[in-house]
């Protein structure tokens, strides 16, 4: 039996549309909530712009901490989009269709988000300008002969970013077009104006449908090599760094790649839950999908331990004493023996655990513990990646230190959460979070067939 | 003969195959007995390649013996090339049966019939055991050498690492061949009530009381998803055990987390490859057309193209973070490897494992076809052996006698070619592999027939609006 009943095209315009067309009641109390976190982090920012680094936690040896890990976290975090949109709309499967919207802004966010993050930690956001632009009008220093060095990571991050941001921004909006126009049809004055702009003379003809899917698949398969290509250039970051002896692994980038799907797609596990939650999407974000996305967790998760495997084996094969120093002290040296061991519990064996079974994986619940535990568990990946190495960086011991994060690290960081929340919720306002067309042509293609006794559920298929 | 009918339009025309359930069982029987003259031919072929083989080693043996590992470097080769493809190709039957594709169902027992090669591999890793150098320096505490190599056993824990490898390499084989008398249990209870002779005899013997209750439909279920799962955290392990044991280990200096990944992902490729070759040899030549459809292709056309371009992209982090950091000890590892003495090697290598199959998969008509998927199935195979060339040649004779316990290579040393007999040894051994793969198929049928028939019944041709489309039954 199919799960799920089957769903009119009125009944999809009307129960997805709901949120744009009218404002729940705690709409705007939300908003002003998230939006005062994101003010106070603003002003904590502000401080410590004003102040200088000392307000920070950050000093020597130990110069990068809450900001990058958090930035790395974020980077991850908008993997989700790709990921599910490109490569499940590549492999044509079904249950992607509520949760590839949802995903794809998500991977919008996340990456506005995460490129805040190193602007912040440079103590000096206007001089990031010196990273790419060699403009006239830039007042750069060439009579000394000082140019922008492209062989660094900091030219190589904000290009594969941004070239990942605005190619997320065209998936999404090429993906809305179809919805804008619904949108478009049903909205009157200003906004019918701006939906019109958006639809782009969007009238649902068989030849708009053909070059709609036909851009969908080009941008799915284009997007791939730039979604790869941003974590491992992050990754890189670390790993081309000779002089810290545990981030020199030739294992960083699909490592790094791979976890980010692991937390990217748990993030988006969790906002469908809240989204069915909230909106009460109950008809559109099944059990049925939030299992399937469990699955495919397990499958991402146990490829990420894998690879976590490797990258510390290795890390004590070449039985070098700086490398040995450090992995001394992630795994030796309290708190950061403890926060390692909460770090592999809650990433791989916790919600792995849980997802192993099918009540579990149908409990949504359950199905949130994990998927938030998963998400707590990377963001201490990045920061037991980054602040041991750098800790232990010095050969001598007395250049050994640790870091401790100060409030403003933490208000900054905690704003940024309240930042994407926010985001996100504004969008939902204007755009739905579930694509209208995917949900309506997942539902012609939907059939049963019956086998002996049984009725089993079937789609159509093209190809 | 089966009525079978093959389906699909535009340019999907004759993708789907519609075999008719009644008739199949008889027809592959009688396609399982019949021996053609090419069959014949190819199992004398690669009989005469077997014993070439065979006349390469002890020649090896006699002329160079089993002290030195350098000697066996091309041996090492070939036994990694077919460990590579019989370890990987019962996984690709078990994670296509996992992830409920339609289209693997005529795919799953060609690629489970390689578990049986797999005890090739298991009597060609007993001299490997031999050759392997000491864990510990002969010389014991030297200045400039380690006292013990790099390795992954560290401080060298009972039996390390000989007797663990062989249990892993042994375990593997057990498992595969598990999930393949787990998988055709019901094609041999089907064939035992027609098969005379040492067949059924055999078949009585392996079917277990199998009638095809429920029960017993449940528990092969369960069962092959065990052992699948059991068996790729295996494969994965040996992998790595494998790789850094005869490779890694074996180059001073050499410290490459990514290596035991690349090899693995080599493995799926280069398995998934062979299946598609064996797979295109039946429906041309083997006469199983009206059952190996064009979709099994075009669908393990995009799994191999998404393999072939993690290939690239695993060598490319592991070239970028040797080559950027430009440390001594990492630039002679790429100098040995890639840049300077095994360079055209490397080049070829690139060449089949990445430039040319995706050349060829990157075009959707062409992957539609049979042929398409098979060429490029034979590339990332030659792209294979290529591979393992480079890599067990050049560490199998990167650092003789104690220069193997130095921290890391100082010189990068000359290349390797091959003599004689470890030509023998190399097309030999891949023709032994295609011997035995050729026997087991006159001992089961090459097509799962109970995943077809159940394929049968999933499928329909229906009308939706104007056009006419499959219907797929997905359960659960």
């Amino acid at each position: 039996m199919q799960e799920g009943k089957p769903l009119s095209s009125k009944q999809i315009n009307r129960e997805l549309l709901l949120t744009i067309l009218n404002s729940p009641k705690w709409f705007f109390t939300t908003i002003s909530l998230l939006g005062m976190i994101v003010l106070f982090a603003m002003g904590a920012a502000g401080i410590m712009i004003n102040q200088g680094f000392g307000v920070t936690g950050l000093n020597r040896p130990v110069m990068w901490g809450f900001f990058i890990t958090n930035f790395v976290f974020w980077i991850g975090i908008s993997h989700a989009g790709v990921m599910l949109s490109a490569i499940l709309r590549l492999s044509k499967a079904e249950w992607r269709r509520p949760a590839t919207r949802a995903a794809e802004i998500l991977t919008v966010f996340s990456l506005m988000t995460a490129m805040t993050m190193p602007l912040i930690h440079t103590g000096r956001p206007w001089r990031t300008v010196y990273w790419i632009y060699t403009l006239p009008f830039v007042p750069y220093d060439y009579a000394r002969g000082i140019w922008p060095n492209i062989r660094t990571p900091l030219v190589w991050d904000p290009s594969a970013v941004y070239t990942y941001l605005t190619s997320s921004i065209l998936f999404v909006l090429v993906a809305l077009i179809p919805d804008f126009a619904v949108l478009r049809d049903r909205t009157t004055g200003i906004s019918h104006r701006i939906y019109g702009m958006l639809a782009m003379g969007w009238q649902g003809n068989p030849r708009q449908w053909k070059l709609q899917v036909i851009a969908g698949v080009l941008l799915s398969a284009l997007i791939l090599p730039v979604f790869v290509s941003v974590h491992s250039i992050v990754s890189w970051d670390f790993g081309m760094a000779v002089s810290v002896k545990s981030w020199h692994s030739t294992i960083f980038a699909p490592y790094f790649v791979v976890g980010a799907v692991h937390s990217g797609v748990s993030a988006v596990a969790f906002v469908l839950i809240l989204l069915r939650y909230v909106y009460g999407w109950q008809n559109y974000i099944r059990h049925e999908h939030i299992d399937a996305l469990a699955r495919l967790l397990v499958v991402v998760a146990t490829g990420w331990f894998y690879f976590l495997v490797m990258e510390i084996v290795f890390g004590f094969y070449g039985r070098e004493a700086d490398e040995i120093a450090v992995r001394n002290f992630q795994f030796m040296v309290t708190p950061w023996n403890i926060w390692m061991m909460i770090f592999v519990g809650v990433t791989y064996f916790l919600p792995v655990g849980i997802w192993l079974s099918r009540s579990a994986r149908r409990n949504l619940w359950i199905m949130s513990l994990a998927c938030i535990s998963v998400n707590i568990g990377m963001w201490l990946e990045r920061f037991l990646i980054i602040v041991p190495g750098l800790a232990r960086k010095q050969l001598l011991t007395f250049d050994w230190y640790t870091y401790r994060p100060s409030p403003i690290e933490w208000i900054i960081v905690g704003g940024t959460f309240a930042m994407v929340t926010m985001l996100m919720l504004i969008v939902a306002r204007v755009a739905p979070l579930i694509p209208l067309y995917d949900i309506k042509e997942g539902e012609i293609l939907r059939t049963e067939i019956k086998i002996g006794r049984v009725t089993v559920p079937a789609v159509y298929r093209e190809d | 003969m089966a009525a079978t009918e093959a389906k699909g339009h535009g340019q999907h025309a004759g993708m789907w195959i519609y075999p008719d359930a009644a008739t199949l069982s008889q027809d592959i029987s009688e396609k399982s007995k019949a021996t053609s003259s090419a069959f014949k031919t190819a199992l004398v072929v690669t009989g005469i390649l077997f014993v070439l083989a065979v006349i390469g080693f002890i020649a090896r043996a006699a002329d160079d013996g089993f002290d030195e590992i350098g000697p066996w470097g091309y041996y090492n080769a070939v036994f990694s090339m077919i460990f590579m493809v019989t370890s990987g190709a019962p996984l690709a039957a078990c994670a296509f049966r996992f992830t409920k594709s339609h289209w693997r169902r005529p795919l799953s027992r060609v690629a489970e019939l390689f578990s049986i090669v797999g005890i090739l591999n298991l009597i060609m890793f007993i001299p490997m055991m031999i050759f392997l150098p000491s864990l510990d320096n002969p010389a014991g505490v030297v200045e400039g050498q380690m006292e013990l190599r790099r390795t992954i056993w560290f401080e060298g824990p009972i039996g390390a690492p000989l007797a663990w490898d062989l249990l892993g390499v042994a375990f593997l084989v057990i498992t595969a061949i598990a999930i393949l008398w787990t998988s055709a249990m019901a094609d041999m209870a089907e064939a035992r009530n027609t098969a005379t002779g040492f067949k059924g005899w055999l078949y009585r013997r392996l079917s277990g009381g199998w009638y095809g209750t429920k029960r017993q439909w449940n528990v092969q279920k369960a069962g092959l998803a065990l052992l699948g799962a059991f068996y790729f955290m295996t494969v994965v392990f040996m992998h790595f055990v494998f790789s850094s044991d005869y490779a890694q280990s074996l180059i001073p200096g050499w410290k490459d987390s990514i290596f035991p990944v690349i090899y693995t992902v080599t493995s799926f490729q280069v398995s998934l490859g062979a299946i598609l070759v064996a797979l295109f040899i039946l429906r041309r030549w083997g006469g199983y057309e009206g059952y190996i459809g064009k979709s099994t292709f075009w669908s393990a056309s995009k799994v191999l193209l998404g393999i072939t371009l993690l290939w690239i992209y695993h060598m490319f982090a592991f070239f970028i973070t040797f080559w950027y950091g430009r440390l001594e000890i990492e630039q002679n590892i790429i100098q040995y490897l890639i840049s300077d003495t095994y360079s055209i090697v490397f080049i070829l290598n690139a060449l089949f494992s990445f430039v040319l199959p995706f050349a060829v998969l990157v075009w959707n008509p062409v992957r539609r076809t049979d042929w398409g998927p098979a060429l490029a199935g034979l590339l990332v195979v030659i792209g294979g052996l290529l591979f393992n060339i480079r890599i067990f040649v050049a560490s199998a004779n990167a650092a003789p006698g104690e220069k193997l316990y130095a921290f890391f290579m100082e010189h990068v040393p000359a290349p390797v070619y091959p003599d004689i007999w470890d030509v023998f040894m190399v097309v030999g051994g891949l023709g032994a592999a295609v011997f035995i793969y050729l026997l087991s198929t006159r001992i089961l049928p090459v097509l799962s027939l109970w995943e077809v028939k159940e394929g049968t019944l999933y499928q329909k041709w229906g009308k939706l609006f104007r056009g006419e489309y499959q219907i797929l039954g997905k359960p659960e």
